[in-house]
């Protein structure tokens, strides 16, 4: 009897929801120091000099430091373009200067304050256009000293470009019946966990425990190993529970500053942010995009060419930004038949905050500006937005924009029908009212992963993984798979996670990868028990292994399960006879598939396993104030398998409000010079789960081939990616007017119903 | 030489002791602590190093409901106020505005007096007491009066109270008989908001169905709560169509100061002042008719 599609209820959720669960934050080691990052404050300035004397001098410091007291070290995930500290110059708001380790927040706080730092302020460069044409003012003056990931090009404040290029795009377009143009932009979106960022580190002679709220604690070990100069196995990295993420808690952070501070101090030190850090200081926002669309089609309704130019500004730092800017450009041509592509990327330094990975990166903003433009296709053409879909979504057998044939469940437009049937009619709705659609595709992210499997002597069964929890219960979920091999209920399966020291190399909790990847190890490895069970099995019951299955906690003779033995017996078995029944692998994924040679493309050539998706939406607008209320969601995807239907709902629940926020009202402002002015939970306005929708959620699709373990596909990210587009849709079916800056906040609606009437 | 800061907190029971420490050492006073922690740990103020807590006075949190109207004591939360059907029945602009505050935690702990003594232009109760004719008692050692809503405000986070003063009550008449008064106000989201544009309205009809009086009073478009006379004096007498409510809205676009801020800009507040007023305008007016005479 199969457990996979049992709906599991995650093992913490009592705890999170009743307040007894343990958060980094909530650690208190004996004698532990408070951590104080010191910031630029200056946009962007060089650094005449920096007098830490007098702050050492004070009561109750333990350390203060800055780049002149760890290695020399640049770092980066695409280019190598950062330090630990600001090493000379300052390139963004919150650029960390100096850390302080002290008794209390107080004293901590006196010797921030009492930290020189002489600064000579320079004109910022703010505007990512200029950026990228201005060959002088550089973000970056020493760029091309710069290691950085195999593949990329760049250019002075050009730090990733990338393209798609397929058939002729010019030619199909000057020969096109209809050309269609559209401008987008957008502004910085937050990932906005709900637990602030915290790192707690203590030094055991020359060897470092870290915890840390981190997504990836891998990363974060190998980034304290290569910025403190280290050895890996003299790193531990341990997350307690993770009070989300949603990606801007991937990547290395602030564990070596606060590692370096231990290490000085002589004590624990403790890290904790508060909101207005956690939205200056780190690296991973959705980045403010402009996007310009052009498509050229024929009267039948037809996509015969699309041209795209995307800018996406990263701020200071590169981060995750070139290779953002490859998804962006797939996301760009969307899983539509159009034979004749040039979409391009481009990656821009400026001085401000550094943008990165958020669920989902570029997808919700980019699928938000290509599906308004398909609607403005549709409109242009006189054809309902539906039936224009429909005759332009891709099928199995079809080419993607870079050429791989998709072989895979390709079930998008059984996605759109089923929306549309699930959001009801769209004509005779009350005045104000409207629906939109959005559909769109994703990635599945094959990566190296592993996982142990051994089996208790009592029968029941322990998973040791490197996988991490970013709050989305996907490792929780892990369990099923290990279930499902070795014919146990779930619950007698346990989960060993979290501690670098304890378990396999794992890439962490991104790119929806954590059932793709590690499930796969979890499986195999479980197999490798399963095999040994039914050999030890077959001794003992005089049998041949062919005719044994597993189930609930036995190995019994197929067709007469009075005939069997349960594995405690085994296990105890095999243990006197000198064996352990322990299985361990790391099977590699399937390959990529084949594409064309676009330029700088880094790791998305193609899309494994791609996912598929449309959602519905609703909307109310009052067109005198241009508030817009989302009254229904309904959201279909195609992710192969659903391996666990309670985790992969309340992903998708998850990601349609995520994705209104998104659409609505999540967005930084910036003065003039590039700081944040709405670094606050009051001025920076998620949803309340008062403005929460009716929300229907289907799955459709079949198991996928090309996907992981039993035909399942990436599922975390994609339900935030087509929400937005929707949400706009529906705007202009309901007001007749688009809106083209992300969010669409009342006054930018007001203000397109405005301009539309005068 | 110590980094530590010198606090001082003190809490009295009764009110006299409250004004004994205020004529002393005029010090910060805090009640629910919904505006003074939140903006502490926001970084927009520090914790003041003198705090007078008043949440264990007895006695400031009765709220009484008479012929000549109401008595609220300072500490009456807003959830108790958003509770009270005669609240909601014939003060409604305060039971509307007393919903939208913050979120149920807000409520639950932010009071009245301190909603007003914050004086934040956005602060949801001034606006609708000022319509419905209220008045505060402010207490001191000295001895103590009585002063209009209207009047206390007088800038962001200023207030007229002499520092040895505290808000002890509110006072607000009863309306007359088919008389009625709202507060709405222009929202994003659907909880935990702040104002945007706010506007309160109180209406009193005639036994013709005219409007007998009107007073208006506007949220977040100024730096205090903002009454607008021309309003009132353009809709008494007049007939409450449709019409002659929006009519009488547009006015209050002159008396709004709108500025440009992270919520939005001055051109769309200032737009958004006749849209509110109306609004309130036309709810209140339904509810007046809806009263009994």
């Amino acid at each position: 009897m199969s457990v996979l599609g049992a709906k599991i209820r995650r093992p913490d959720g009592v705890a999170k929801v009743t307040g007894t669960a343990r958060y980094t934050a909530d650690l208190a080691p004996a004698g532990a120091l408070v951590a104080r990052l010191l910031y630029a404050g200056h946009p962007y300035a060089r650094i005449r000099s920096i007098d830490v004397t007098r702050a050492r001098a004070l009561p109750g410091v333990f350390a203060v430091i800055t780049q002149s007291d760890v290695p020399r070290v640049r770092h980066g995930l695409m280019v190598k373009d950062r330090t630990l500290f600001a090493e000379g110059v300052v390139r963004y708001e919150a650029d960390v200067v100096a850390a302080v380790a002290a008794i209390d927040d107080e004293a901590a706080e006196a010797a921030c304050a009492a930290i020189e730092v002489d600064y000579e302020p320079l004109e910022p460069i703010v505007d990512p256009e200029q950026a990228l044409a201005d060959p002088v003012r550089l973000v970056h003056p020493d760029w091309d000293d710069y290691a950085t990931a195999p593949g990329l090009i760049r250019d002075g404040n050009a730090c990733g470009f990338c393209d798609v290029v397929k058939g002729d795009a010019d030619a199909a377009l000057a020969a096109a019946d209809v050309v269609v143009t559209s401008r987008y932009r957008t502004d910085m979106a937050h990932p906005v966990p709900i637990e602030p960022r915290a790192v707690v580190a203590e030094w055991h002679g020359d060897t470092v425990s870290i915890w840390s709220s981190t997504q990836v604690p891998y990363v974060a070990r190998a980034g304290v190993a290569e910025c403190l100069q280290m050895p890996e196995r003299d790193v531990r990295v341990v997350v307690t529970h993770l009070g989300g993420g949603f990606g801007g808690k991937c990547d290395m952070h602030y564990e070596p500053h606060v590692a370096a501070l231990a290490r000085v101090a002589g004590r624990p030190v403790k890290l904790v942010f508060d909101r207005r850090q956690e939205f200056l200081a780190p690296d991973m926002r959705h980045h403010p995009l402009t996007l310009e669309f052009t498509t050229g089609l024929d009267r039948s309704g037809a996509m015969l060419a699309r041209r795209a130019r995307i800018v996406l500004d990263t701020g200071a730092y590169a981060g995750h930004g070139p290779l953002i800017a490859e998804i962006a450009t797939m996301m760009a041509a969307g899983p539509y038949r159009i034979p004749n592509i040039r979409i391009e990327g481009h990656t821009v330094y400026t001085t401000t905050g550094p943008s990165g990975s958020v669920r989902g990166p570029s997808g919700p903003q980019t699928v938000w500006a290509a599906e308004q433009h398909v609607d403005e296709c549709a409109r242009r053409l006189g054809i309902d937005p539906l039936e224009f879909r429909l005759n332009n979504l891709v099928e199995p057998g079809d080419e993607g924009p870079t050429g791989q044939i998709f072989t895979s469940s390709v079930a998008v437009k059984e996605c759109l029908t089923k929306v549309a049937e699930m959001i009801g009619p769209r004509d005779d709705l009350p005045e104000g009212e409207g629906v939109g659609f959005g559909v769109g595709w994703w990635y599945s992210f094959p990566m190296a992963s592993a996982a142990s499997v051994r089996l208790n002597f009592d029968g029941s069964a322990t998973i040791v993984t490197g996988a991490q929890e970013n709050g989305s219960g996907a490792v929780m979920g892990l369990t099923i798979l290990g279930a499902e091999e070795l014919g146990l209920d779930p619950s007698q399966v346990s989960l060993v996670y979290q501690d670098t020291d304890a378990a396999p190399f794992d890439h962490g909790s991104g790119g929806s990868q954590t059932t793709y990847n590690n499930g796969r190890a979890v499986v195999q490895s479980a197999i490798q028990v399963r095999e040994r069970l039914l050999q030890l099995a077959a001794d003992h019951l005089e049998a041949s292994p062919e005719d044994l299955e597993l189930h609930n906690g036995r190995v019994e003779v197929s067709g007469s399960p009075e005939t069997g033995v349960d594995f405690a017996t085994l296990a105890t078995n095999a243990r006197f006879a000198g064996e352990q029944l322990v299985g361990i692998s790391s099977p590699p994924p399937a390959a990529m598939p084949d594409a064309l040679a676009c330029a700088g493309r880094l790791a998305l050539a193609s899309f494994q396993a791609p996912s598929f998706f449309a959602h519905a939406i609703r909307v109310r607008v009052d067109p005198e104030t241009g508030v817009v209320r989302v009254l229904d969601a309904a959201a279909a995807h195609d992710y192969g398998r659903i391996i666990n239907p309670l985790g992969a709902e309340g992903q998708v629940e998850g990601g349609v409000v995520h994705g209104i926020g998104i659409a609505l009202l999540e967005g930084s402002q910036h003065d003039a010079v590039g700081r944040q002015m709405n670094p606050n939970l009051l001025g920076y306005k998620l949803q309340t789960s008062a403005d929460v929708p009716d929300i229907k959620v289907a799955f459709v699709g079949t198991p996928a081939p090309d996907g992981s373990a039993h035909g399942m596909k990436g599922v975390g990210e994609p339900p935030a990616v087509p929400t937005p587009a929707a949400v706009g849709n529906a705007i202009t079916a309901a007001v007749g007017v688009q809106v083209q800056h992300l969010p669409m906040t009342p006054e930018r609606v007001w203000a397109a119903i405005d301009e539309a009437r005068s | 030489m110590t980094t530590a800061i010198a606090r001082t907190y003190v809490a009295p029971v009764t009110v006299d002791d409250v004004l004994a420490v205020l004529s002393e050492h005029p010090r910060r006073v805090v009640a629910g602590g919904t505006d003074l922690v939140v903006a502490a740990r926001s970084g927009k103020a520090p914790l003041p190093t003198d705090l007078l807590a008043i949440h264990r006075v007895g006695g400031l949190d009765a709220l009484a409901a008479s012929a000549e109207g109401l008595r609220i004591g300072a500490l009456v939360t807003h959830a108790a106020l958003e509770a009270s059907p005669e609240i909601r029945e014939r003060y409604s602009a305060l039971s509307d505005a007393c919903a939208l505050i913050g979120s149920h935690a807000t409520r639950s702990f932010g009071t009245l007096g301190g909603n007003i003594c914050n004086a934040s232009p956005a602060a949801e109760t001034p606006s609708p007491l000022i319509v419905l004719g209220a008045a505060a008692e402010l207490r001191s050692s000295r001895g103590s009066r009585e002063v209009p809503l209207g009047e206390i405000i007088v800038g962001p986070g200023r207030t007229i109270l002499n520092g040895d003063e505290l808000l002890t009550e509110v006072r607000v008449p009863r309306p007359p008989g088919r008389s009625g008064s709202a507060y709405v106000r222009l929202e994003y989201r659907r909880a935990m908001e702040i104002a945007v544009v706010g506007a309160a309205a109180f209406v009193a009809l005639a036994d013709d169905g005219t409007i007998a009086s009107a007073r208006v009073s506007l949220t977040a478009v100024g730096p205090r709560p903002l009454p607008v006379d021309a309003v009132a004096e353009r809709l008494s007498g007049a007939v409450p169509d449709p019409d002659a409510l929006a009519a009488a809205a547009e006015l209050a676009v002159h008396a709004a100061q709108p500025i440009d801020d992270i919520r939005g800009s001055s051109a769309y507040r200032g737009a958004m002042v006749p849209v509110m007023t109306r609004r309130a305008l036309e709810r209140a007016v339904q509810r007046a008719r809806s009263t009994q005479a």
